[in-house]
């Protein structure tokens, strides 16, 4: 298989980014350097409004390009050094003002938890054949490569590498769709089949934040990079999302009543796994001796099954307690999941709540960019 | 109904290895770079136009590492004006349909493509001009494609109709065999003669 080619292709563009820091830390670039922090910190003067910041942010990419086409320190250099420098612009600028320009207001937040929530939903019944994905096409395994790449994207804080994720994500994809068409003889049959398996891998990726990133690529990224191939992978996605957002039983090949019923399985089951038990409780001295068998059923601690009546101590009844009323929480929503679903004939499996591959996603805040500061001892 | 049965054609006089001329350059008179939307019903061959047109000048022994829903090609006029085609292809099934204004904004050539075997399809062809009639940008170039041209023997939609309703919505027209090869070139430099020009001032 030829899949793995859409490695991560960061360590080029980290490398040149170094060198753009290393320019940018040259006395002879100290013009450039206050121009960019005059541009960072004149943000800080006005409230976020993203149409204006993304414009703002463009307009200035634009003049440091022509700024830096003739800056001395560039002179002789070719198409390929400005625009490395440029990406080290965008890079720069961008982690530095990431706080402030993403998922910036409380409607992106809202909206970026909506739709995480329906996608939730989605992934406890959601079949390649409710899209109609031909069976030569469906491969959940080699798909999951693509998922993969598609939840990095939170792992980044630069418009570039953000597109990355969602390059190397549909790139996976096509070049499954190229193999299914060596090797089972399917047609190449371009975005008819292309759209659905980008879709359904979404689903399964749940992506955070989907919708904030996808504004902040369009914000942000550069322009002129925001054209052609990349923006045509990038317009699938954001219309990806826009399916998932409006989709209702009519967009699946599936039954109005068994969506419905289906959706409503999950969203029972989702509020079963939202009453977690509360951890804080301090940990009697008796349950410590049992922590490490408990795990009976995955995330939860049940710290007294194997506990002995006599071995319990005034202090662990609080905690009991506790644990108690949760278990019952979670037993009579239970219940009423399960009713409900053996009312449908025939009625899915009870569905397996919660996140599908690794649980929940753990926002990874910008482990790749830690923003390095331009150096200014060299003037002022 | 496959497109990838007779070997890719040489013929015409499209440039090879040209798909990088302009890079990130601005556009002048002499390259112009557009963004085409295909459009149709799934099945009725959209991609398989692409593929054929892309193709064709490609190689057979190279493995093309691209995918079949975004390509790109270049191709140079009598005049030595090349135009570069950014070809975006849609998802044709019904249920994507709300979807394809995403696609079609800032487009400068929309393919609308049917297959002659098929009036369903036809319709749906219909759909689509009067859908980009009203939402399109008003200077788009339109072409109307009736494709599957050798399966003429099952042929539902008569040449005249594609003509009548091409004329009388201002498109150009033409039917296509992707399979054959036949008038894919043809669709591809008719579409680029018709391009407005940037003017060189």
């Amino acid at each position: 298989m030829e899949t793995a080619m859409a490695s991560s292709s960061s360590s080029t563009p980290s490398l040149s980014f170094y060198d753009f820091l290393d320019r940018m830390r040259n006395p002879a670039s100290l013009d450039l350097v206050r121009s960019i922090k005059s541009f960072i910190v004149s943000f800080s003067f006005y409230s976020p409004n993203p149409e204006n910041d993304g414009k703002k942010v463009q307009d200035f990419f634009f003049t440091m390009e022509a700024a830096i086409k003739d800056h001395p320190l560039w002179s002789g250099a070719t198409i390929e050094d400005i625009d490395c420098a440029m990406e080290g612009l965008e890079k720069y600028v961008m982690t530095k003002l990431f706080s402030r320009t993403f998922a910036s207001s409380p409607e992106d937040l809202k909206f970026d938890r909506e739709i995480s929530v329906k996608i939730q939903l989605l992934q406890t019944f959601l079949r390649p054949e409710h899209l109609d994905i031909p069976a030569v096409l469906q491969n959940e395994a080699s798909w999951l490569l693509a998922v993969k790449e598609l939840q990095k994207i939170n792992a980044f804080k630069a418009p570039r590498e953000k597109l990355l994720c969602i390059m190397n994500c549909c790139r996976v994809i096509n070049n499954l769709l190229l193999n299914a068409s060596m090797s089972e003889n399917h047609v190449l049959a371009g975005a008819d089949d292309f759209l659905p398996v980008l879709i359904y891998v979404t689903i399964k990726a749940n992506p955070p934040q989907l919708h904030s990133n996808l504004k902040f690529v369009q914000l942000y990224r550069r322009q002129e990079k925001l054209v052609s191939e990349a923006a045509y992978y990038f317009t699938n996605l954001v219309s990806a999302k826009s399916f998932i957002v409006d989709l209702n039983s009519k967009s699946l090949s599936i039954e109005e009543i068994d969506f419905e019923e289906s959706m409503q399985a999950a969203r029972l089951a989702n509020k079963v796994t939202q009453v977690e038990p509360s951890h804080q409780l301090d940990i009697g001295p008796s349950a410590r001796i049992h922590n490490n068998q408990t795990n009976l059923s995955g995330n939860f601690d049940y710290p007294y099954m194997l506990a002995e009546a006599g071995e319990l101590m005034v202090g662990d009844v609080e905690r009991l307690l506790s644990l108690y009323k949760d278990v019952v929480t979670k037993y009579s929503s239970l219940c009423r999941a399960v009713r409900h679903l053996s009312t449908s004939k025939g009625g899915p499996a009870v569905p397996h709540s919660g996140g599908h591959l690794e649980g929940p996603h753990v926002l990874v805040a910008g482990s790749a960019d830690t923003s390095p500061d331009l150096d200014e001892s060299s003037g002022e | 109904m496959g497109c990838s049965s007779s070997l890719p054609d040489r013929r015409s006089g499209r440039l090879g290895g040209l798909n990088n001329v302009e890079n990130s350059g601005a556009p002048d008179s002499k390259n112009i770079r557009v963004k085409l939307v295909l459009l149709g019903d799934s099945g009725v061959g959209k991609s398989c136009i692409v593929l054929r047109f892309v193709r064709g000048q490609f190689d057979p022994t190279s493995k093309v590492t691209v995918g079949a829903s975004f390509l790109s090609q270049t191709i140079a006029l009598q005049d030595s004006t090349t135009v570069k085609f950014e070809i975006w292809d849609t998802a044709g099934q019904e249920r994507y349909a709300a979807l394809a204004p995403l696609y079609y904004r800032g487009a400068g050539v929309a393919v609308i493509v049917y297959d002659i075997t098929s009036p369903e399809s036809f319709n749906k062809a219909q759909y689509w001009v009067k859908e980009l009639q009203k939402h399109g940008s008003p200077d788009i170039v339109m072409a109307l494609v009736g494709n599957k041209a050798d399966l003429w023997t099952n042929r539902e939609v008569p040449t005249q109709d594609g003509i009548d309703y091409a004329e009388n919505n201002g498109m150009f027209f033409i039917e296509t065999s992707a399979k054959t090869a036949d008038n894919i070139n043809q669709l591809f430099e008719e579409i680029a003669k018709r391009l407005p020009r940037p003017s060189s001032s």
